[in-house]
């Protein structure tokens, strides 16, 4: 038998957010989708919301010219929008050394955690966000984390997180779009009220992901 | 050559509305299939909501009245089934939809109907759930390829999914046969890019023609037109033949096959791998699988990797029909352990199996090391805050105690389950509560309860409240009135306010065929002649518990109606109450946990031993106040939300 080729060569650009439900981050898959299939790119997009509910796990994938699957497969996240610690390392099998990870670091703690340790002073409790990150950098070698939920706040409003995490995505600089492109196509038809807060948390997530984007550049290179 | 691509956001609810052959969108696979029927020139479409087919119906309800379709929310899939067959009878292209359990209900009018034939065609969406994602089982509805006489189509893709259902009208009616749709969860609810066909400019003209031996299927017509299914199931073949479901790719001597979304998994692996020139890879898109391909692929490969999720259905038949024709090819599936008998297939394990089959490096020798992550804590489904059958069934518990057996039912409230509520002892199909709690306290001599939600009572608890009574069974039956199909979407139910059900908002502006009568529950428990019927609103603590007492102490069926809106459902409507909003007092409090064992309510937090509760989740519905025996839950003074 010959031998087949064992790399990758996968194309095009896998992402996926994570996040609980009310976080908008279908939403945030929705506006992604949305824009880059008005520019020109096939989209698959997948999620997974049988029982999902308002505080439940939600992930949800974005696919940019791969291919047909709507399924990310182990390691092969291009990038990671956490919107909650503990869903971001829940996608911890999706990512690789290659994967880019923005990871709000506000956590949403279950509710059964309290009610649990309450009732049987037992249970593991919500684990350390540190922790949680450091096993993040043993998978994926830029893993950024921040309170986005902060910078959604001084924007105008704690709804715009998904804003902010979309911000990061496009200031990575790593997709077919730019950050004023992506702000073009959809913040600027809002309505100005939203579209003042949207923007201003969009914009907070573009200028973090590229401070920590050069910064990392700046320490592989020294 | 590719069309431009247009924007899809603005008016979600209405894009598959446009009249622009090759325009690409990106659509999700439910809205893909009720694009397809409207290329087709559908005129009749009913369903009831089930996850994940719940989109087909609901995108209907948005768009029939523009489309000049006829639409209902069906009380059942049963009768969603025969409202529509007999719309086809009329001449009219006819569907419904519904999850793969539905199709079970159903199977009564389902099994005849390939006898009878269709005069329009008539297509059946039966969505699957692999893992049993939001359903009691997973099942392989393939099997009434077999078993009844239906063409089954297998999409992969939301495109798949378009061009099927597209298709599927045209052949229903060249072989009488109506035909089954049969997504999975990983095509109804992924997004694809699909191409737009031309919308129809004409529609089937409507007449019904009576012809009694054609449409009455008594012994002496069913055994004419069981002869004629075998000629039609043949002919259905023979077109199937000619399809574009069974696209062939790659030059291999390796042959792969593979059915549904494994499909989709597999080309991708082959295309990010470049394993094109060992493989070749053959999509069944369509049962049954005519014998000409399944010769023409098996002669051309030297063994055959069959990939399908849940029976090894399409391994088997490649099996019989390699058998038939002694062609003597290995095959490799389920049955030989490269796949597993159960559940949804992952991109990962479908890999693994490529690999393997390939004599490839294994992909976990490729992978890193992944650190051991601490525990993650779990966040499991449960009734939100404000949910009004928290409040009924904290009363229901307290009344009944522990020792009575609660028969629970298909919907929200099926979250009863376990701790802390505990009013979830059996549970088996939509209806069967109260016919459990029949068959249990008839057994022990023990008075039991049936707890089921208002769509689900009409859906299937109406005949088993009647044998119930036909039986004078020790059973209180709870119907749970929240006055929506609140687990599958927000559909309207038969005790929908006339407003919300004109108006739902996901919906659009208006939800068409639906009549604007409001259903009495109490008028249909009477009318059936149950005797002790209480109306309660679960959050009058004392009328509630009255109510339970009396129903407790007194013999044989007694109804108690549980009216109280989903509160999801009024925020979603706009419906803003003027909301109270709540606080724990931490000088009162004195943290005896008795809130949290009681009503498990996720407004209610916890931490380092403190009690709160979380304002932006509370609906201040008060049920933890009327708990706490040392009124530590009070109002936050004048605040206007």
């Amino acid at each position: 038998m010959s031998s087949p080729k064992c790399e990758s060569d996968a194309k095009g650009w896998r992402i996926l957010i994570a996040g609980t439900g009310g976080q908008g981050a279908l939403t945030a898959a929705r506006v992604l989708c949305g824009v880059f299939v008005r520019r020109g790119h096939d989209v698959v997009s997948g999620q997974l919301h049988g029982m999902a509910q308002r505080g439940g796990s939600v992930q949800s994938s974005v696919l940019i010219d791969t291919g047909i699957s709507p399924v990310i497969g182990a390691g092969q996240a291009d990038c990671v929008l956490g919107f909650e610690p503990v869903e971001t390392a829940r996608a911890l099998s999706l990512m690789s050394k290659n994967t880019t990870v923005y990871m709000n670091t506000c956590a949403v703690v279950p509710f059964v955690v309290g009610q649990q340790l309450a009732l049987t002073r037992a249970g593991a409790g919500y684990p350390a966000v540190k922790d949680l990150i450091d096993c993040l950098k043993k998978v994926a070698q830029r893993v950024f984390s921040f309170d986005a939920m902060q910078r959604a706040f001084d924007a105008g409003s704690p709804k715009a997180l998904n804003m902010v995490m979309l911000g990061c995505l496009l200031g990575s600089e790593a997709l077919p779009c730019t950050a004023d492109e992506f702000w073009t196509t959809t913040l600027k038809t809002m309505p100005s009220k939203l579209k003042q807060i949207n923007t201003a948390a969009f914009f907070a997530g573009v200028e973090w992901a590229r401070e920590v984007g050069n910064a990392a550049v700046e320490a592989s290179g020294s | 050559m590719r069309e431009e691509a247009t924007f899809v956001s603005a008016a979600p609810t209405h894009e598959i509305l446009q009249d622009s052959p090759g325009t690409r969108l990106c659509l999700l696979g439910n809205v893909a299939i009720a694009r397809g029927a409207l290329e087709a020139g559908v005129q009749f479409f009913s369903c009831y909501p089930g996850t994940p087919s719940s989109e087909v119906g609901d995108t209907f309800a948005r768009i029939a009245e523009e489309a000049g379709v006829k639409f209902e929310y069906s009380v059942n899939e049963k009768i969603a089934v025969e409202v529509a067959f007999a719309a086809c009878l009329t001449g009219a292209r006819s569907m419904c939809s519904m999850k793969h359990l539905g199709l079970n209900y159903a199977n009564d009018p389902i099994s005849t109907m390939p006898y009878v034939g269709v005069e329009g065609g008539m297509v059946i969406v039966s969505a699957g759930d692999p893992s049993a994602i939001t359903s009691p089982n997973e099942q392989d509805q393939r099997h009434f390829c077999k078993f009844l006489y239906y063409p089954v189509f297998d999409p992969g893709t939301p495109d798949d999914a378009l061009r099927t259902t597209r298709y599927a009208f045209a052949f229903s009616e060249q072989t009488r046969l109506p035909v089954i749709i049969r997504p999975t969860t990983r095509v109804c609810h992924s997004s694809g890019m699909v191409t737009l066909g031309k919308l129809p400019g004409g529609r089937n003209e409507i007449h019904f023609d009576k012809d009694p031996s054609r449409y009455v299927p008594i012994p002496i017509n069913a055994r004419r037109m069981r002869k004629e299914l075998t000629e039609r199931f043949e002919l259905a073949s023979t077109l199937l033949r000619e399809s574009d479901f069974y696209p062939r790719r790659g030059e291999g001597r390796h042959g792969i096959m593979a059915s549904g979304v494994s499909y989709a998994y597999a080309s991708q692996i082959l295309d990010d791998l470049g394993l094109w020139d060992q493989v070749t890879l053959q999509q069944i898109g369509a049962y049954p699988i005519p014998e000409s391909i399944l010769r023409d692929f098996l002669g051309a490969v030297d063994s055959v990797l069959l990939v399908e999720e849940l029976t090894p259905y399409m391994e088997d038949w490649v099996a019989e029909a390699a058998s038939r024709a002694a062609q003597q090819v290995p095959l490799f599936g389920k049955r030989t352990g490269h796949f597993p008998m159960e559940f949804e297939y992952s991109p990962d394990l479908v890999e693994d199996a490529v690999r393997q089959y390939l004599g490839m490096t294994s992909r976990s020798s490729l992978s890193v090391d992944v650190p051991e992550l601490p525990e993650l804590p779990p966040r499991p489904p449960v009734l939100c805050p404000g949910c009004p059958h928290r409040a009924a069934y904290y009363l229901v518990r307290k009344v009944f105690g522990k020792n009575t057996t609660y028969c629970n039912d298909i919907g929200c409230y099926t979250l009863g389950y376990g701790e802390p509520l505990n009013v979830c002892d059996v549970l088996l199909c939509m209806g069967a509560s109260i016919t459990q709690a029949s068959g249990i306290a008839r057994m022990t001599g023990k008075r039991t309860v049936a707890c089921l939600g208002d769509s689900t009572f009409f859906h299937s608890g109406l005949p088993a409240l009647a044998n119930a009574l036909q039986a004078r069974d020790d059973v209180t039956v709870i119907i749970l009135d929240n006055f929506i199909t609140a687990m599958t979407g927000f559909q309207p139910s038969l005790t929908s306010n006339r407003g919300d059900r004109g108006s739902a908002g996901r919906h659009g502006p208006s939800v068409s065929g639906i009549s604007k009568m409001r259903f009495s529950i109490e008028g249909v428990v009477r009318g059936l002649g149950v005797q002790d019927i209480y109306s309660v609103d679960p959050y009058d603590e004392a009328a509630m518990t009255e109510a339970l007492k009396q129903a407790k102490s007194a013999e044989g069926v007694n109804v108690l109606v549980c009216h109280s809106p989903c509160m999801v459902n009024e925020r979603r409507l706009g419906h803003h109450q003027e909301r109270v909003p709540l606080r724990i007092n931490v000088d009162k409090c004195n943290g005896c946990s008795l809130c949290v064992r009681l009503l498990g309510c996720p407004g209610i937090l916890v931490s380092g031993g403190h009690y709160m509760i979380d304002d932006e989740l509370c609906v201040g519905c008060g049920l933890c106040a009327n708990v706490c025996k040392h009124d530590a839950v009070e109002p936050i003074a004048v605040e206007k939300i």
